[in-house]
């Protein structure tokens, strides 16, 4: 029997690991409500805080949308960059590294099930929080919001594939580096106001996150009236470019553990 | 055998527990690292608050007393940010993770004053962050915040009500989600749900009728407003304009008393059950 061809190790495993997010995690229904209540609390809260100061409706829809765009972050965070680390204390980073595929495939599939994964967590937020304080949206907006989502996404899934590499260098820092990594990501990425708001310099840091400058490009075009910070082409620009670079310095990041991993047998080993 | 009597005396059971509590909390770092993690997340969610204040108001006259609504509302938050779900998660981590909760069951000391002695050290790490929120926000934004005004009295008398029914609740609900695989998650949902219902970040009474009236019975709305009103005087926003200061902590009183009494109530049935249905040393994959 002739063994599979690598592309198609290479999409089975991507299939492979994406079923678990797609399919697995709605079988927990205690993830399913928590991942979407726990963003829709934190945008109803805030837009209480709009309510409060008196801010017009169309404002609103600032909060409504960042709120949701969180559980994307979310995910990326807990389920992309903190991943490797959960594998390897339960024994399977080991079984990646000695499988006859890449982790490539494995990362890339744990974007696409998390992303379907977030995607319908998003859904309900945005359906419930909009349908709650009755914001609209521009309908011509729709389709180019699309389109820059699935950019946004794409982008900030290839950081979270960096960051997974990344994270497996620490031990028990790990939770509260992503714990760390939710309230200044908030800020510098404007998720809850224009990030226009925060300025040229603070702005500028935060659009090395690719959810500022997606965020900021959605709501130009869902929300018009929105303090543009930069116009939405170069968003897109910059976007493309970030995903370029992310892919590539996972790639890198990858290589890297793989030699260590096999070379020091220490890095994706269980260490407690 | 007199079992009571061989127990380890409370006062060294609540020491010991804290000291563990602060070597868990803080070990996994340098010192320096752990004060930057402290009060980043802090900081970070009074600056939101900060930039949506002056991105709506573009800080118009008339507007300042929300501005010190805010900062204050969020630096105290914290308290109840990691005295619940700080110490939640920090239960789960004994059981699922380090595995060494239903040693410390077993141990002969009483399991409610170790608890007690973990949610106190989330409270103390907690103190730190919200005092550097205070001085950022009394000196960066020009909060009326006069440390020689300070109604001191009143500030410790309301923290120490709703410190004691913070950590009543976060006992009472961390041996209840022992029940849960995933209590890791609950911890911070429980915290987001009585964020909504505090005051912390705007007046309950914004919320919608039913809802007020619940937040209403919550001891926390009361502490953010006796909070407030020790540290800004005239100059705080009050959320219960109708009733004088000794009116409030007195509400804060008896909804405390309440909260304790219901959370002793449910930690009784919440310990019982861990211990006929295996919780206590339940495999949780963490």
């Amino acid at each position: 029997m002739n063994p599979p061809s690598a592309g198609r190790v290479f999409l089975k495993t991507v299939l492979a690991r994406a079923y678990p997010r797609v399919v697995g995690a709605n079988r927990r229904r205690s993830w399913v409500i928590f991942e979407t209540v726990f963003p829709l609390l934190g945008t109803i809260a805030m837009v209480y805080v709009y309510q409060a100061l008196g801010a017009p409706r169309a404002f609103l829809g600032f909060a409504v949308l960042g709120g949701a765009m969180l559980a994307f972050w979310n995910n990326v965070l807990w389920f992309m960059a903190a991943q490797f680390h959960w594998e390897r204390d339960n024994g399977n980073l080991e079984i990646f590294i000695v499988s006859p595929t890449t982790l490539v495939a494995i990362l890339i599939g744990m974007a696409l099930g998390g992303m379907l994964q977030s995607g319908t967590r998003v859904a309900a937020v945005l359906i419930i929080g909009s349908t709650l304080f009755g914001i609209s949206y521009s309908g011509p907006g729709m389709l180019p919001a699309v389109g820059l989502l699935a950019l946004t996404l794409a982008a900030l899934y290839c950081l979270g594939m960096m960051l997974a590499t990344l994270f497996l260098f620490y031990g028990r820092e790990v939770w509260h580096l992503a714990n760390a990594m939710q309230e200044p990501v908030q800020l510098l990425s404007g998720t809850f106001f224009p990030v226009r708001a925060l300025g040229g310099y603070l702005g500028a840091a935060g659009s090395l996150l690719p959810l500022t400058l997606g965020l900021d490009a959605i709501r130009q075009v869902l929300l018009p009236g929105t303090p543009q910070f930069i116009p939405v082409a170069w968003e897109v620009l910059a976007l493309a470019a970030q995903l370029v670079v992310y892919a590539v310095l996972a790639q890198w990041a990858l290589r890297v553990v793989e030699v260590r991993a096999r070379r020091d047998a220490k890095l994706v080993t269980r260490w407690t | 055998v007199d079992l009571a009597a061989r127990l380890v005396p409370p006062g060294r059971a609540f020491a010991d527990s804290v000291r563990l509590g602060w070597e868990v909390s803080s070990n996994w770092t340098q010192p320096l690292v752990f004060i930057i993690y402290s009060i980043l997340r802090p900081l970070s969610s009074a600056l939101i608050l900060v930039v949506i204040y002056a991105f709506v108001t573009g800080r118009r006259g008339g507007t300042g007393p929300y501005l010190a609504f805010l900062v204050t509302g969020t630096a105290f938050w914290g308290f109840v940010n990691s005295g619940l779900a700080g110490f939640a998660i920090g239960i789960a981590e004994d059981r699922g993770r380090f595995r060494m909760l239903k040693y410390i069951y077993i141990a002969p000391q009483r399991f409610h004053l170790f608890l007690l002695g973990r949610g106190a050290v989330q409270l103390a790490n907690a103190a730190a962050a919200t005092a550097i929120v205070l001085t950022v926000g009394t000196l960066a934004l020009h909060l009326p915040i006069n440390p020689l005004r300070v109604n001191y009295a009143q500030l410790v008398a309301a923290c120490l009500l709703a410190f004691a029914a913070v950590l009543a609740t976060a006992t009472a609900y961390t041996v209840t989600l022992l029940a849960a695989r995933d209590s890791y998650s609950y911890a911070d949902l429980g915290a987001q749900m009585l964020f909504v219902l505090s005051g912390a970040i705007f007046p309950i009474s914004v919320l919608p009728g039913p809802v007020a009236a619940v937040a209403a019975w919550s001891p926390l709305a009361y502490w953010m407003e006796s909070v407030r009103r020790a540290l800004l005087g005239d100059q705080a926003l009050r959320m219960f304009p109708h009733l004088s200061d000794a009116a409030v902590l007195e509400r804060l009183g008896l909804t405390a008393a309440l909260t304790i009494t219901l959370a002793w109530l449910l930690y009784r049935w919440a310990d019982r059950r861990a211990r006929r249905s295996g919780l206590i040393d339940m495999e949780t994959n963490w």
